[in-house]
């Protein structure tokens, strides 16, 4: 039973990921066609190249923030929904939407809003004569613009997962609280919220590692800018085996970056255990 | 490390075993495949594929995809060795890197034996050799062009566009006021973006990326030539262009001219089709086109050309050039003229054809002879044609964005350009 399913991870996933180590430790070169093993050199570079731990800095910041503002908002509409206003649960449908725009027409109308000569926003705001300042001009503007458009996209899913994760908590701690005196906001915190951890912790993983792929969103919002401020790594990846032809360079940025991910995921996995057994 | 090499073997078969079995069915006698990345002219051509075969009995897919998923997708295909394809469009500025690569097979003969070769505009046709051979057929060569606002201009006290970049900087502050700005270009980073415009200011003020293109290719582009460049690019851009110009790319430079929220914009032959059509363009009777303004050191219009080349491991070259023939032929490229917004033609013919120059003279009298005069005063190296360039450009592009953008100043952003070009070409 389990054979077509070992099958497929082993080619779909374990074999291009040795081939990706394999390839890492290479120096092959699509222009100078280099092709000689070069053991973890690659590594070393990397390790002592500063735009790669600049579009780490980047991707932490891109993720660290994201995945709080997506956590944050998709659990505060998940709960309104499910506890404060459950009378407006039908709008569950409308708060999903994002969620299935595709990244790259998400990227786009970000853009649009983004831009001042394009967004009906500053437009709004003349009426007022208050300038909106360009937000994909400055650096930090440019890392704010792509975390509120990943945010946007995003919290749908946290939402959805945070559901899912309340319809599971008994309602009877809420109303045996509720006949102690316990206040609606006393009950999320004190019951509620510490029964959600476990949920909170895998959606953050998810989210955290889904972020690291953020590609599209960096590629049509920036390009990379102002000048290299929001090349994160994946998109340092993509220069480096794309635009630059150094494949194998390309490779050790994503046997990083899956690394990266694995440990996280590792942490993570292990705190879970440890409430569940606490 | 003699361990890991069967590995590796073992992942490169997989790939390509996988790539010949997904690329199996499209290997029919009679089919031809085509990838091209979207334009005016692609798109044109997609839609006479049945005409391909109505003369061939062959059949053309001709699949036209976004540019960014082009350049990963034919990226792929090439180091896969997939060989699935038999026509790649083949822009001029990565021709040098795939031709380092062996990503194609030269045309040389073929090209010879052409009964209509020297109707072909010897510009473009002749940015195709490498190394003494024809690597691919032009079907598009764009130049340098202005569009500006006459009303906005005339308001200003000018009767005629600027014809320095000085004069441009001098109208666009008589004309920045509330709502419009005086000029626009791209600043987005990126070697087709920046890059594709700032060498137009640049080389008029003197300035270069090479010592002695192409003899002495020693980087110096940090000279005070190009920092006068950069300081006109940067002040037109920062003291008179739109909110945002920072992050502007042709699409937003476009949409600044068409809801009439900028008085001048400096980009490809493209200005005519963004802003001369009513449809798009708001103030489409109040726009006429110019040519690029020049410097010091004269004028240097942007160039771009893009072509068909047979990829190395296409299976029947001979088949591949028959419809690289047919599509850069007097007659496609008429019909797609007539069809579609392409004026970019390559073929001097085209360029004649009553039908065309009633179509191109009535949205712009003087539109045609504009752009061959452009093109006439663009040098084919306009940036650099050499296999690192696009890493090159970039590198460039992102220093020139951050300067624009305040993040370093022009000196600054100079002096690393330079340094980067060195550390690149000594790699």
């Amino acid at each position: 039973m389990l054979l077509p399913a070992v099958l497929a991870v082993g080619i779909f996933a374990i074999i291009p990921l040795i081939g990706m180590f394999a390839l890492s430790l290479t120096d092959f070169h699509l222009i100078k066609k280099w092709d000689q093993d070069i053991g973890f050199h690659n590594f070393v570079k990397l390790y002592n190249n500063k735009r790669f731990i600049a579009s780490v800095e980047v991707m932490l910041l891109l993720s660290v923030f994201g995945v709080f503002f997506q956590v944050v908002m998709g659990t505060l509409i998940a709960v309104g929904l499910e506890k404060i206003i459950p009378r407006w649960r039908f709008m569950r449908g409308i708060f999903v939407v994002p969620f299935v725009v595709p990244a790259v027409a998400v990227a786009l109308i970000w853009l649009s809003l983004l831009t001042p000569t394009l967004s009906p926003i500053n437009d709004f705001f003349e009426l007022f004569n208050i300038t909106v300042p360009p937000f994909l001009t400055t650096q930090y503007g440019a890392i704010t613009a792509i975390v509120i458009a990943d945010t946007w996209a995003s919290y749908p899913f946290v939402m959805l997962l945070i559901l899912a994760a309340l319809q599971g908590i008994s309602s009877d701690l809420d109303e045996a609280a509720a006949l102690d005196g316990a206040t609606k906001i006393q009950i999320f915190f004190k019951i509620t919220l510490p029964l959600l951890i476990p949920a909170l912790l895998m959606v953050a993983l998810f989210r955290f590692i889904e972020t690291l792929k953020h590609f599209p969103l960096i590629y049509i919002m920036t390009k990379g800018g102002p000048g290299r401020s929001t090349q994160a790594t994946n998109y340092f990846a993509y220069i480096q085996t794309f635009q630059n032809s150094n494949v194998s360079y390309g490779a050790a940025i994503a046997v990083f970056l899956f690394l990266f991910a694995a440990i996280i995921s590792f942490f993570v996995a292990r705190a879970n255990a440890r409430i569940n057994d606490a | 490390m003699q361990l890991k090499n069967p590995v590796k073997n073992l992942f490169r078969a997989t790939a390509v075993g996988v790539a010949t079995l997904l690329a199996m069915p499209t290997q029919a006698a009679e089919e031809i495949n085509v990838v091209l990345f979207s334009m005016s002219y692609t798109q044109g051509l997609a839609k006479l594929a049945d005409d391909f075969e109505a003369k061939t009995g062959i059949k053309a897919n001709i699949e036209v995809v976004g540019q960014d998923v082009f350049e990963n997708r034919i990226t792929l295909t090439f180091t896969g060795k997939t060989d699935d394809l038999d026509v790649v469009h083949t822009p001029v500025i990565q021709l040098q890197r795939w031709v380092a690569a062996d990503w194609l097979q030269p045309m040389t003969k073929s090209v010879e034996g052409m009964d209509t070769k020297d109707d072909i505009l010897a510009g473009p046709l002749d940015a195709y050799k490498v190394n003494g051979e024809q690597w691919a057929l032009p079907f598009f060569a764009e130049a340098g062009m202005m569009a500006y606002r006459k009303d906005l201009l005339a308001e200003a006290g000018y009767e005629t566009p600027p014809a320095t970049w000085e004069e441009v900087l001098e109208a666009a502050a008589a004309i920045k006021k509330d709502g419009v700005a005086g000029a626009a270009m791209r600043v987005a980073p990126g070697q087709g973006f920046n890059m594709f415009v700032f060498p137009m200011i640049m080389r008029a003020y003197g300035g270069k990326f090479f010592a002695n293109y192409p003899d002495d290719l020693t980087p110096a582009i940090n000279s005070p030539e190009s920092l006068k460049g950069l300081e006109v690019y940067s002040s037109l851009m920062n003291d008179y262009g739109p909110p945002g110009i920072g992050n502007f790319n042709y699409n937003e430079v476009a949409a600044a001219m068409q809801t009439g929220q900028v008085a001048m914009i400096f980009d490809g032959t493209a200005v005519a089709a963004w802003t001369l059509d009513p449809e798009k363009s708001q103030y489409a009777d109040k726009i006429d086109l110019a040519p690029i303004p020049t410097g010091p050191e004269g004028r240097s219009p942007a160039i771009a050309v893009h072509g068909l080349g047979i990829p190395a491991g296409a299976p029947n070259p001979e088949l591949s050039f028959q419809f690289i023939e047919w599509a850069t032929s007097e007659e496609v490229l008429t019909k797609i003229a007539i069809n579609e917004a392409f004026a970019d033609f390559t073929r001097a013919s085209v360029a004649s054809n009553e039908e065309v120059i009633a179509k191109y003279q009535s949205i712009h009298p003087k539109f045609l002879d504009l752009k061959v005069q452009m093109l006439g005063d663009a040098i084919g190296h306009y940036r650099p044609l050499l296999p690192q360039w696009p890493q090159l450009g970039a590198a460039i592009g992102e220093n020139i964005n951050a300067a624009i953008n305040g993040l370093m100043s022009n000196e600054e952003a100079l002096a690393a350009a330079e340094e980067e070009m060195i550390e690149i070409l000594e790699e």
